[in-house]
């Protein structure tokens, strides 16, 4: 059975003590704020958690009654794995679309980045042109594996270092119900967060990056950060950008409005839709089980 | 170059009105032609002008099919209007203005950057959001190597002189 989705929040299970809960700071000296949340997103995220640990456990379950129960949840669980494009994301966006957003305008030839060469379709007039035919695959990929995420119920952080994008990217992680974080990335966020912030502390199961180069054109830390805690990553890479240790990147340009526009919208609306999806099936699951 | 632009996507419609009962045609002179012209026993041999015009109509689809599909990446590249332009030295341009700071007009003219010009002495008032100005294009985005450096060095802007507004009679005429 070919798995199309990242199965297992493990990491999760070992830390199911206190969900913690990160936002963009707020605070004026620019640095990442660690508050706490309120009680609403607590109270949304702990039922599902609980449940999805507890159905990946149902063997440990002896009464009758939970039987069907554990079957059909796990049921919910696996049957989008076995579909190729459960959630129909390719009807979201078309290769037109993502033309006329210039998502194949490139940097200029001496800024390329070697690794990128594969994704390039060619330079014109010394201007490299992103292969928009691999971006789309490489784009339905993504999004199918978000939507999965989504499906799941895991944290999706949104992060980006573009002074000019943040508020949209805040705003899109707001309007999904996710978190985000366009400022100052501080050293130890995900690699030594159970002293930074608690022990127990619930970290994403997936980072979308919007631009993976910093404000000095370093790649950014928590890509490496990211890939050393085993959180999978989605990052939309410019001809300038190491897309290596990203483990599905975008081949696009992360510099016009347009483009970020149209990046924010797809993954909202697959977050969205992915979420919608599995309150149905939670509905439906709910109406068999009374019935 | 719009008049080229013009010309080209005439051609391209037209061509694109093929109508789709060709396919069946094509299908049906394959059939006639590997029966042979004289079997009169078989229901779909036509002769005469249908046979004629059926092979006709099937040479058309095939000579526009070869040109290239329409909706492909590169037919959309070699259309567009920034491959169209050809070097960005000198050309005059169209932009819209989508932010303004004091003196700052921030320019979008549909590459994959904005310019950032200053604003005019002559008619400073009326460069507000959302006004089309002329620019004189010099680079589409201003690079350079600097010594010892691996790579060049970006300013993640375009490069323009601005000309003017552009007045258009619906402004006009609306006041």
């Amino acid at each position: 059975m070919q798995c199309y989705g990242f199965i297992g929040l493990k990491h999760t299970i070992t830390h199911n003590a206190a969900l913690f809960l990160t936002l963009s700071g707020r605070s004026s000296k620019g640095n990442m704020a660690a508050g706490v949340l309120t009680g609403v997103r607590q109270v949304l995220r702990g039922p599902r958690l609980v449940s999805a640990v507890f159905s990946c456990h149902g063997q440990t379950f002896s009464s009758a009654a939970a039987a069907p129960d554990t079957a059909a949840a796990e049921k919910i669980l696996n049957f989008p794995l076995t579909q190729p494009d459960y959630f129909r994301l390719s009807e979201l966006f078309t290769l037109k679309d993502l033309f006329e957003a210039r998502v194949h305008l490139g940097h200029k030839k001496g800024c390329r980045h070697r690794l990128m060469e594969p994704y390039l379709f060619g330079s014109r007039l010394d201007t490299d042109i992103i292969d928009l035919e691999q971006t789309a695959e490489h784009l339905q990929r993504a999004l199918n594996f978000t939507a999965h995420v989504a499906y799941r119920g895991g944290i999706i952080l949104f992060v980006s270092r573009r002074r000019q994008f943040g508020h949209l990217i805040e705003t899109t992680a707001r309007e999904c119900g996710e978190y985000a974080h366009t400022r100052y990335w501080k050293g130890g966020l995900l690699t030594n967060a159970s002293i930074q912030y608690s022990p127990g502390v619930r970290l994403p199961d997936l980072i979308l990056f919007f631009s993976t180069l910093n404000n000095v054109f370093q790649q950014h830390v928590g890509i490496r950060d990211a890939a050393k805690m085993n959180i999978p990553t989605v990052g939309i890479v410019d001809s300038n950008c190491n897309p290596s240790l990203i483990t599905y990147p975008v081949p696009g340009n992360d510099d016009t409005p347009v483009a970020m526009e149209m990046y924010c919208r797809l993954f909202k609306m697959t977050i969205n839709r992915a979420k919608d999806k599995r309150r149905q099936m939670e509905l439906l699951k709910g109406i068999s089980a009374s019935v | 170059m719009a008049s080229l632009c013009k010309v080209m996507y005439n051609v391209s419609s037209r061509s694109s009105l093929l109508p789709k009962h060709c396919v069946f045609t094509t299908l049906r002179s394959c059939s006639s032609d590997a029966s042979g012209g004289d079997g009169k026993s078989a229901e779909r041999v036509k002769s005469g002008f249908a046979a004629a015009y059926e092979q006709h109509s099937g040479l058309r689809q095939s000579g526009d099919q070869s040109s290239g599909d329409e909706t492909s990446f590169a037919s959309l590249l070699r259309r567009s209007a920034l491959s169209q332009m050809g070097p960005a030295k000198d050309k005059i341009i169209v932009g819209k203005i989508f932010h303004i700071v004091n003196d700052d007009l921030y320019v979008d003219f549909g590459g994959k950057f904005h310019c950032v010009c200053k604003r005019p002495p002559a008619d400073g008032q009326k460069y507000q959001r959302g006004s089309r100005v002329r620019l004189r294009l010099e680079e589409v985005e201003m690079t350079s190597r600097f010594l010892g450096a691996t790579v060049d060095t970006t300013l993640l802007e375009a490069d323009a002189t601005l000309l003017g507004l552009i007045e258009s009679k619906d402004s006009k005429t609306k006041e």
